[in-house]
């Protein structure tokens, strides 16, 4: 199967961001004819059209599809064509109620942990800035997001607001790095049966595999 | 040691064609009627109840098992992606607290054949024989009604089951392993050359996973993929190392079979059966002895839900001991950069360990120890390493686009038992209308030591084999204990033989009798503990003292 190429096309990350144009010419999906079938359909099942949203009501996939952008610095403007439809599979899982088989004692089950925390991400933006949060300047969102995150292990709205900052980065990081467009920016060669791996080692490749472009480029020396 | 495949024949009884399953095996399963007073029931198909299962079938006696969860089929079920392997975890409803709650599910609860060795790493380590004495040599923990030399037979015989690869072990009781160790990928050779230049002693395995072949299934293919459960057959699971022989042997699986209680005869105080629900219809099968294996949660909250007019508070809880003295280990993982391409997802994530930190160190602070092995995150995994440093947006991207150059390392680091980290009802009910279980969890202070220690010491390592950054994750692996082996029913539930103090006839094989853990991958234990069960059985009943 011959599966759309990369450029301006689908799969390809925005350009001029750190996180872009490290491993030129990849894409994981040029090997998806090499993967046995039960893999391949669930991989394929994620770059093709994302499931409707069942669970979360218009005003909640507002809130959930700014905060989500915000977590995965994906911007709908700069990369239509790869942007991962993260809420859409949040939202899958939370219809179907996929869960990650506990909660804490003091949160409400993942579902309405959900709904609860974007009601409050909205109250919170109406309060501080006279608007609904996704109608809010990305600087305005993510402040508010910031100011979640700040609070570590107090309250927030009677939730504990690290585990409500868990739940988003959970959710939101497993529907992302999921899809073989994040896989492509960060050079993961993804499903490998029934092929595997001939050339595991310090900095040992596969004939399919493309080196990093800028190896010293990492994020601590970026800071620096 | 008699020749592996006249003990237990499953890794022959599978198919030479490629294809994981043998489907003709399972279509003339032995299948018996809710009515036939079976001779032993193991409710649960993990390594306990399938270990168990196995031998009882071999020894002649009409077995069943019931698993609450699928008999997986590795060619349609099981697929090479982390997300798309969410159906391998328990994920049915439970309850958390503690002031350091402990995330099931995934890390460390398993569904279906296979239990929870279907999407374990493939880590076989022994205990150490001091782990059997900790509040005798150590001053914490508690002592087992049993020594290593009780286990050590048992330990040799599943690690030729399995087969177990590796060098020769230095640690514990010194010994070597049935295969050759595995070649390491760039995460393992990381972890070795740091090792080195610290003269720390690092090994490679020891891992249940398949180096050469062995009987019919295939030398591993190193895809990365083994906590998604492994489709080539190379890493050791039940599934694949004991169902296939106990099914030639006569047993039989019942799969999608929830265990709702276990009947005691008020009369005689004997097990009668149990309670399942199959396709949302309730039955109850009759047995003579009862074997419960559902592991640290679901064992206790199956004794708990049993409750009756005689065990008012709970199956076998007349003492309060049913679902306490559960343990975690403290499992830190903390990875390195380096602007060599290590891409650790090349290559099983059980690669290298080391347990020289095992033991008290009378120069600490602390008491017992930790071991430190390779961990080999996949994208989503990875994922959570860098969201816990706090970054998300743009700096996530930016960490996540590094994959290729970090190196990761995880401990393992020994949890003491409390009483109080336990298993208890929570209000809440499942699907069944059963109550589901409230697991509590809080670390002691020599806990939280360890954590630290073992922290410090992985940063060494990964620093001296040229690592610019170390960034650490905090995180709990495994689960032990919950209704543990003692020496009276005043402080465990069962015997040294894992039987149960209060009812003759019930027995419990899995994890949750394991008084302490030391800082080893539990699954070979749990294993040979229950070979161990089986033995004392069978003999117990040519004494006449059970009758199969």
């Amino acid at each position: 199967m011959r599966l759309p190429r990369r450029g301006a096309e689908p799969g390809a990350p925005p350009a001029g961001q750190p996180w872009s144009g490290r491993f030129p010419g990849f894409d994981v999906l040029d090997q998806s004819s090499h993967w046995d079938p039960a893999t391949t359909g669930v991989v394929l099942a994620r770059v093709g059209m994302a499931p409707d949203i069942r669970f979360f009501t218009p005003d909640e996939e507002a809130v959930a599809t700014a905060l989500c952008d915000q977590l995965l610095a994906q911007d709908d403007a700069t990369e239509p064509q790869a942007r991962v439809a993260v809420v859409n599979m949040i939202d899958a899982r939370l219809a179907e109620r996929q869960t990650d088989g506990w909660r804490y004692d003091d949160m409400p089950d993942d579902g309405q942990a959900w709904r609860e925390s974007l009601a409050w991400l909205d109250a919170d933006a109406n309060e501080q800035f006279g608007c609904d949060f996704a109608a809010c300047s990305r600087a305005q969102q993510g402040s508010l997001i910031h100011s979640v995150q700040n609070r570590g292990s107090d309250t927030w709205h009677g939730l504990c607001a690290e585990r409500v900052w868990s739940l988003w980065t959970r959710y939101a990081c497993t529907a992302f790095y999921s899809h073989p467009f994040a896989w492509n920016e960060m050079g993961f060669s993804g499903p490998a049966y029934p092929r595997g791996y001939k050339n595991a080692g310090i900095d040992r490749l596969e004939p399919f595999e493309v080196r990093d472009a800028r190896p010293g480029d990492d994020p601590l020396r970026r800071r620096a | 040691m008699s020749n592996v495949r006249e003990r237990n024949e499953s890794a022959w009884l599978l198919p030479p064609d490629g294809k994981r399953v043998n489907h003709q095996l399972r279509q003339d399963m032995r299948r018996f009627e809710d009515n036939d007073e079976v001779d032993l029931l193991v409710v649960g198909c993990g390594a306990g109840g399938s270990t168990m299962l196995q031998r009882l079938a071999r020894a002649g006696w009409k077995v069943l098992a019931l698993d609450a969860g699928p008999f997986w089929d590795p060619d349609t079920d099981w697929v090479s992606d982390e997300a798309g392997s969410h159906h391998l975890y328990w994920t049915e409803p439970r309850v958390i607290s503690g002031s350091d709650p402990v995330p099931l599910g995934s890390n460390n609860s398993g569904r279906g054949v296979g239990g929870s060795m279907v999407h374990y790493a493939g880590y076989t380590p022994r205990f150490h024989p001091s782990d059997f004495r900790t509040r005798t040599t150590d001053g914490v923990g508690a002592d087992w009604p049993i020594d290593y030399s009780d286990v050590q037979p048992y330990y040799e015989a599943i690690e030729e089951e399995l087969p177990v690869a590796g060098e020769k072990w230095p640690w514990g009781d010194p010994h070597s392993y049935p295969y050759r160790p595995h070649p390491v990928s760039g995460n393992g050779d990381i972890f070795l050359r740091g090792a080195e230049r610290l003269g720390l002693v690092a090994k490679v395995g020891p891992v249940a996973i398949v180096n050469g072949r062995f009987g019919n299934r295939a030398h591993c293919i190193y895809r990365g993929f083994c906590l998604q459960g492994c489709k080539v057959n190379a890493k050791a699971s039940p599934l694949i190392t004991h169902i296939p022989d106990a099914l030639a042997h006569g047993a039989e699986v019942r799969s999608n079979c929830m265990v709702t209680r276990i009947e005691v005869d008020e009369r005689t105080g004997r097990a009668t059966g149990v309670h399942y629900v199959h396709e949302g219809v309730s039955r109850f099968q009759r047995a003579n002895v009862v074997v419960v294996a559902g592991y640290s949660i679901e064992t206790p909250r199956l004794l708990l839900n049993s409750a009756d007019a005689r065990f008012p508070e709970g199956l076998c809880n007349d003492f309060d001991q049913v679902g306490r003295y559960l343990m975690v280990q403290g499992a830190p993982q903390t990875a390195g950069r380096f602007d060599e391409e290590v891409r650790m997802y090349k290559a099983p994530p059980p690669e290298v360990s080391t347990e020289a930190f095992y033991e008290t160190d009378p120069t600490k602070p602390y008491k017992r120890g930790f071991s430190i092995q390779t961990v080999s995150p996949l994208p989503i995994t990875w994922a959570e390493h860098v969201t816990a440093q706090g970054y998300w947006g743009a700096d996530l991207r930016a960490y996540m686009s590094d994959y290729v150059h970090w190196s990761c390392l995880g401990a393992l680091c020994e949890f003491l038992p409390q009483p109080d980290n336990r298993v208890t009802l929570a209000d809440e009910k499942d699907r069944h209308g059963l109550p589901v279980a409230h697991f509590s969890y809080s670390q002691c202070d020599n806990d939280g030591a360890l954590m630290r220690a073992a922290q410090e010491v992985m940063e060494d390592i990964l620093r001296a084999a040229g690592a610019d950054e170390v960034i650490t994750i905090d995180r709990f692996a495994h689960l032990v204990g919950g209704a543990r082996m003692a020496v009276d029913e005043q402080h465990g539930v069962v015997d040294s033989n894992c039987r149960t103090f209060a009812v003759p006839n019930l027995y419990i094989t899995d994890g949750s009798v394991l008084p302490t853990q030391g800082s080893a991958n539990p699954a070979l234990t749990i294993m040979a503990v229950a070979a161990r069960a089986a033995d004392r059985l069978v003999a117990a009943s040519r004494r006449g003292k059970e009758q199969p």
